[in-house]
């Protein structure tokens, strides 16, 4: 009985690391797998890797998550270390309370942190336009500069911020461990306070500040909800860079680089854990490390120990001044767009032919665009928002007029892409993109093929179909259907297409409510149908031949993203530049290969079946193109969202949530 | 032998409003061997860290060779302190925690006054060397300190403070991590070592037996003011008052009347004693050390008690009487059973009389013999956690 026990317990317990560790040792294996899969293993290779470190945008989070974790964890250990100080010698009760209020800001979620962290900041930079423009009207020997935006400083200050109090957990307990008379004893024998600190304190407290020095660092490397908040629109961590990454796919890319991260992160905590254990026993100090100190303490020593810490504080310096130097000398500008929506080699070839540095960055849904922008939190340049999105922006004037002059290539978006509803005058955007909406569709679980908008409605496929995560989009699939305009405003009309969809929902019709999980879902063929966009489309069937795709017949949203730049964008100049190059052909065609979507520039449109049998020496499928491009004929049976008034925007709101997902 | 180094002078400290130091004054000689005595919280810790410099006073001063110190940081005072739990310096090793207060010590330079220069450090190895020959801990230099004995940290401890020459030791409960034995020979070897250094040492301590063994003076401290200063020989044969008589050895305290000179009256009877200068039927405290004491058949006894308790202590028997309700503590080489009624005889210079005072009516019944034993018996813990700040 008692041995069937001791098996039983020994199986949970692998049960439970299995559980724990299995999915971390899938990511290691597949980021060696040869293809892009993470399900089907294809061969060994190295390739994501390679690919990792000649990838600009990760190489460049890369540098900003080292500098950022090594600043903070210096800045912090050596605020925590005189913080622990300072509680030590308070009364115990202070010295209590004051620990206490330590500890909540690591017990607090982060996301809490983060977001009061950027209301904090955004308030302050407000605060501080109105004193810069008041300081600089009364008096002209100092010139403040008015506007402060989220950026490298609040990325640094939020980690200083959050790694303290690890440091302080960890010094804490040292100090007190401490002998208290010692600071006496060596006051006592000559010792100013300094000196007592330097020669007897610091040694003994030593062992803490580096684990709490290691701890924050890890704490750094990791954090990503507190930087999300705070990096603004011209820093990205690591951490960051992945999720954007992780938008649409999990690439074997993004396996490498979790794998890497995986193993740092694992290598600092082995090293916190091996002092923790190292410091229980007798520590022999190292005949080297011995030698070294007894020269250090030499009369020649001096020099060394001035030397180094010369050496030290030049290094600091330099870091400091290349970092406030690299971010204002060379021209900046910022993007904000989706999750792989652009050929990121265009990064590349855009600063090497300019010399702009592009800090790019990757939103959700125009909403979440939206809200981002609205909080004073999203300072980007240029933008690339649908075409309801960019009406509400323009009635909401946030957009600055653009200078045509300097966007010659404009001349080359197609007519039909010109003074459309959203902007009639052409005054605020340059068309980056165009597709339609449709029905994605796997041919074997399917009986016959798809036509119509019902598909989304039929309790035939209950269980196997996937409808949008966002209200608009789910509720035009309805209004389609139901054959009215995507832009009714008619309440009645509305509530029918939500009774439809509310119906099928409780029918069970619907797998789930997805955006870009569509991805996963579809290629891996766990589920048969599903609304999406036929550029994503067209991306799924490189890994799953059995998709195909419709415009179903009742009609559909066609859509339009278009860059746009924001009013008082601080780069405007830079910001011409980055459109005009995107609007190139050349830069078209790039980005048409890369993620499937139509271009509006209309000798890329042209040119693109030559442009593909050239670089895959295999003609182009016509029935793809058309897909990706789709003739004027189904344009015409499409329609464009408009910016829906308030009271409808309400509307959606409420039904939205009564839907509850 | 005589001349004074050290004044105390009105001395006054409070923490949050308790005062722990009342208007203390005190002086002490160049080379004495002074010991502050008292129970916990008597605020004995605290007049050697203000002497230290560790701590400021509220009011009153600190006189060093007639120079006021109380604003002089203690790293420039000629003093050096031994602390409570050695505070010996965990990363170095013996040698370099000896040599520590040198390696920070700067001194005009010969050839250039102008200039401080720090010691040579052949002259500071020599000091170290010599120090630990004084210690007898010679060849132990290179001993990591956690690889020490309690009683060798001790002396380490001392070598450390004595390396640098100090006119004044203080010593804070330096004992008070050893055991009984260690202790016993460490107090030996204190002595020795004050005596061959030739400099004042202060010394606190609450064990009365440690103060009598090695001082040359001992100040009797409680609740911040001082009870008595003398020789041992004064304070345990004449102490002030019942704190005093209480807390130095063993004493039964006893409601008296001085009938006149040299004639006491306690129990209604008359007493022949030494004591004198008390006005006319002055009411007293009469102490009495349980070793002055004499057993007799009852008939020859001034006092006639029965024998409540007996505890043999090896070279005496510790015997409680019951004396019509008080309780006396009595200390013989003869047995007499539990239960038995004994006679006792005080001779006149085993009666000392003491002014009533504060203190009277709160010490000398043994009714709670065993209780008392252990309280005396168990360590003083940590001298007042009011010090710590």
């Amino acid at each position: 009985m008692k041995r069937k026990n001791a098996a039983l317990s020994r199986v949970f317990t692998a049960l439970v690391f299995l559980f724990l560790y299995a999915p971390i040792f899938l990511l290691i294996v597949f980021s060696f797998n040869k293809g892009n899969s993470n399900i089907v293993w294809t061969g060994f290779s190295l390739d994501w890797y390679r690919s990792l470190f000649q990838n600009r945008l990760i190489m460049r989070s890369v540098y900003t998550t080292l500098l950022v974790s090594l600043l903070a964890t210096a800045i912090a250990t050596f605020a925590g270390t005189f913080a622990a100080i300072g509680f030590y010698s308070l009364r115990r009760r202070s010295r209590n309370v004051l620990n206490t209020v330590n500890n909540i800001p690591m017990m607090n979620a982060d996301i809490v942190t983060g977001v009061a962290m950027c209301l904090f900041f955004v308030a302050f930079f407000t605060f501080w336009s109105g004193f810069a423009v008041w300081f600089n009207g009364v008096q002209s020997v100092i010139v403040l500069p008015g506007r402060l935006t989220l950026g490298f400083g609040t990325l640094l200050i939020a980690h200083v911020t959050f790694n303290i109090p690890y440091v302080i957990l960890s010094v804490g307990p040292k100090l007190r461990q401490m002998d208290k008379n010692l600071v006496d004893a060596a006051q006592d024998l000559c010792c100013t306070w300094m000196q007592a600190f330097w020669k007897v304190i610091l040694p003994e407290i030593k062992p803490g500040i580096a684990s709490g020095a290691l701890t924050a660092f890890t704490m750094s490397v990791d954090d990503f909800i507190i930087s999300y908040f705070t990096a603004g629109s011209s820093a990205s961590t690591l951490a960051m860079t992945i999720y954007g990454m992780t938008k649409k796919r999990v690439t074997p890319e993004i396996n490498a680089i979790s794998t890497l991260l995986f193993v740092t992160v694992l290598f600092l905590l082995v090293i916190v854990n091996l002092r923790a254990e190292h410091a229980k026993p007798e520590r022999r100090p190292h005949p080297i490390s011995q030698k070294l100190t007894r020269l250090l303490y030499s009369p020649r020593g001096k020099w060394l120990r001035w030397g180094g810490t010369g050496v030290v504080a030049a290094c600091f310096l330099t870091a400091v001044v290349l970092l406030t130097g690299a971010t204002n000398a060379q021209p900046v500008v910022n993007v904000c767009s989706w999750g792989e929506y652009i050929d990121e080699d265009l990064i590349t070839r855009f600063e090497e032919e300019t010399g702009i540095i592009v800090n790019y960055q990757t939103s959700e849904s125009n909403e979440s665009l939206y809200s981002l922008l609205k909080s004073g939190a999203g300072d980007y340049d240029v933008v690339v928002p649908s075409d309801y999105m960019i009406s509400q922006l323009i009635e909401e004037d946030m957009l600055a007029e653009l200078d045509y002059s300097q966007i010659p290539n404009y001349d080359l978006i197609s007519g039909r892409f010109k003074g459309l509803s959203y902007d009639p005058q052409e005054r605020y955007t340059v068309p980056y993109t165009w597709g339609t909406v449709g029905i994605i569709y796997n041919t074997t679980m399917v009986d016959e093929p798809i036509t119509s908008w019902s598909a989304m409605f039929d309790s035939q496929y209950a269980g196997n179909v996937l409808m949008f995560r966002n209200s608009r989009d789910a509720m035009a699939t309805a209004l389609c259907y139901l054959g009215y305009s995507l832009n009714t405003t008619d309440e009645g009309e509305l509530r029918e297409a939500f009774a439809l969809l509310k119906d099928a929902k409780n029918r069970g019709v619907y797998q789930s409510f997805v955006m870009d999980e569509i991805y996963q879902k579809m290629e891996g063929g766990n589920a048969a149908i599903g609304a999406y966009y036929a550029g994503d489309y067209l991306t799924m069937l490189e890994n799953n031949e059995d998709l195909a795709f419709v415009v179903p017949e009742e009609g559909s949203n066609w859509f339009m993203d278009a860059m746009c730049v924001l009013k008082d964008a601080p780069h405007y100049d830079e910001a011409m530049a980055w459109i005009n190059f995107i609007a190139s052909t050349d830069a078209n065609l790039a980005n048409m290969d890369y993620i499937w979507y139509a271009s509006p520039n209309q000798e890329a449109l042209e040119q693109y079946p030559a442009y593909y049998e050239e670089l895959y020496e295999e003609p182009l499928n016509p029935e793809i193109y058309e897909i990706m491009a789709a003739p004027q004929e189904t344009l015409d049976r499409c329609e464009a969202y408009l910016v829906l008034p308030l009271e409808t925007r309400r509307l959606y709101n409420e039904l939205w949530t009564e839907l509850g997902i | 032998m005589s001349k004074e180094l050290i004044r105390l002078r009105d001395l006054c400290m409070a923490y949050d409003d308790e005062l722990v130091l009342d208007h203390l004054n005190l002086y002490i000689n160049d080379k004495e061997f002074l010991t502050l005595l008292g129970p916990s919280g008597c605020g004995k810790s605290t007049t050697l860290r203000i002497i230290g410099g560790f701590t400021m006073p509220t009011s009153g001063d600190v006189l060093f060779d007639g120079v006021r110190i109380n604003d002089v940081p203690p790293y420039r005072r000629q003093i050096n302190t031994v602390f409570q739990k050695y505070a010996l310096f965990p990363h170095l090793n013996v040698f370099e925690n000896i040599a520590f207060g040198l390696r920070m010590q700067r001194r005009a330079d010969p050839e250039n006054p102008g200039r401080k220069v720090k010691l040579p450090e052949d002259e500071i190895r020599e000091r170290v060397l010599e120090m630990l020959e004084v210690i007898s801990l010679k060849g132990f230099e290179n001993r990591r300190i956690d690889a020490l004995s309690g009683g060798q940290q001790q002396r380490v401890a001392i070598a450390r403070a004595l390396v640098n020459r100090p006119k004044v030791l203080l010593l804070d409960e330096p004992l008070g991590a050893l055991d009984l034995k260690l202790r016993k020979d460490m107090q030996i070897e204190l002595k020795r070592i004050q005596q061959q250094v030739g400099i004042t040492f202060i010394y606190v301590t609450h064990d009365q037996e440690e103060a009598l063994t090695m001082s040359d003076t001992i100040v009797v401290m409680d609740k911040g003011t001082i009870q008595q200063i003398g020789t041992p020989e004064d304070i345990y044969n004449e102490p002030k008052n019942a704190f005093v008589a209480d807390f130095i050895g063993e004493s039964n305290i006893i409601d008296g009347v001085m009938v006149r000179d040299k004639l006491v009256q306690m129990y209604g009877r008359q007493f022949p004693c030494l004591d004198g200068g008390f006005g006319e039927n002055e009411a007293v405290d009469v102490v009495i050390r349980p070793e002055d004491i004499d057993i007799v058949p009852v008939e020859q006894g001034q006092l006639t008690g029965t024998v409540t308790n007996v505890t043999f202590k090896g070279m005496q028997y510790d015997i409680i009487v019951d004396f019509r309700g008080f309780k006396w503590l009595i200390q013989t080489t003869d047995h007499s059973p539990v239960g038995a009624r004994i006679g006792i005889k005080i001779d006149p210079d085993g009666i000392h009389v003491m002014k009533k005072s504060p203190y009277s009516g709160m010490f000398g019944d043994y009714s709670s013999f065993s209780d008392e034993y252990d309280e005396l018996d168990a360590a003083e813990p940590e001298e007042g956690s009011g010090d710590e700040t």
